[in-house]
């Protein structure tokens, strides 16, 4: 074995090892972005919205996701359809990826890919 | 010279083991030779992966001998390097279908020794094309993509691997998708779950230039992890 294969095998070998630790961490607190990934995945948009927008949508029956209060600060994470986020005059649209933007919002609404799919979980 | 003149012109120097039997071309340039005429628009590394099973290793090297255009890599002996810059470095990797897809090993060789990945045991004999007079084989497009998806992607290579998987997604028929999903259901947990983060980091990428823009696919992925969720027992 040459030396630069002894170094790839090693590599791939540690990659495995940290590959099977997260999974054993999928429902630990580590498995949070990978849930929060998940999540984003299945927003076809995102907007940020004022705190008081967010609490009036809960009020409206739209349930927060679990995976926004595993976060320090929570946030507020609501899968919402486009027609109701477009009566939020202050939503501010974002790029649906993991973005300083995304991730500094204290409130989301997403609008998820098919109209009736409401929460993914 | 443009990129795709050099891939061609790699393709035509590499015939001798191109042409033997039970190998095919593997990774990043799949897509590129999948795009219509073989476009070969991705920003890919300069390099032409060839996929040999490890039961036909013998065979090929008996054909080393006629590839005059190339030789081997003294640090690297399964990295054959061009005598001419415009051909592209061949990168010889092992296949062995009885492998774990989560590990590796060294098939050891005085003369073509071969790195031997397990998550090229996903991989199958697909479609032959003939490009610049050379018969090759390609990858099936659903062991392709899981590959890609199965692999741990981190860095930019990583992310530029997810997108490659991508343009495989962009490729394949409904049927590939319901292949993925057989081969996805006979993998253990821990690498479904590696398949599942794999696709929502795809969904998640910003564009790159000279790759596949996820944006206008998103749906798509989304499509496939909850096709992939339904009936798997991890997934709450």
């Amino acid at each position: 074995m040459t030396a630069a294969q002894e170094q790839r095998l090693r590599a791939l070998r540690s990659r495995v090892l940290v590959r099977a630790f997260d999974h054993r961490q999928r429902r630990h607190a580590r498995g949070v972005w990978f849930r929060l990934r998940r999540v984003l995945a299945f927003a076809k948009e995102a907007y940020a919205i004022p705190r008081d927008e967010a609490e009036r949508l809960i009020g409206e029956g739209h349930r927060p996701e679990p995976v926004g209060r595993e976060l320090e600060p929570p946030r507020v994470i609501l899968f919402v359809p486009r027609e109701r986020v477009a009566r939020v005059a202050s939503a501010r649209r974002l790029a649906v990826r993991l973005s300083a933007e995304m991730l500094s919002a204290e409130c989301l609404a997403l609008v998820p890919f098919e109209a009736e799919a409401g929460a993914v979980r | 010279m443009a990129f795709r003149d050099r891939l061609v012109a790699t393709i035509r120097a590499a015939r001798p083991v191109l042409e033997s039997p039970g190998v095919l071309v593997v990774g990043s340039e799949v897509p590129n030779l999948l795009e219509e005429g073989a476009a070969a628009t991705l920003v890919v590394s300069l390099d032409l992966d060839i996929g040999v099973p490890v039961d036909r290793h013998a065979a090929l090297k008996e054909r080393l001998g006629d590839l005059r255009e190339f030789a081997p890599s003294a640090e690297e002996p399964s990295v054959w390097t061009p005598r001419s810059a415009g051909l592209l470095e061949l990168n010889f990797v092992g296949m062995d279908p009885a492998q774990d897809p989560a590990e590796a090993y060294v098939l050891e060789d005085d003369r073509l020794p071969l790195l031997v990945f397990g998550a090229l045991s996903l991989v199958s004999r697909g479609a032959e094309v003939e490009i610049g007079g050379t018969r090759l084989a390609l990858p099936r497009p659903a062991g392709l993509l899981l590959e890609k998806l199965v692999t741990d992607r981190t860095g930019e290579k990583g992310e530029r691997d997810l997108l490659v998987g991508l343009g495989v997604l962009g490729t394949s028929a409904p049927e590939d998708l319901d292949e993925l999903e057989r081969l996805y259901r006979r993998l253990r947990p821990e690498l479904r779950h590696a398949v599942r983060s794999n696709l929502t980091i795809l969904s998640l990428l910003a564009p790159r230039s000279g790759m596949p823009d996820p944006q206008p696919r998103r749906a798509e992925v989304a499509a496939l992890l909850r096709r992939l969720e339904e009936g798997d027992p991890e997934v709450p």
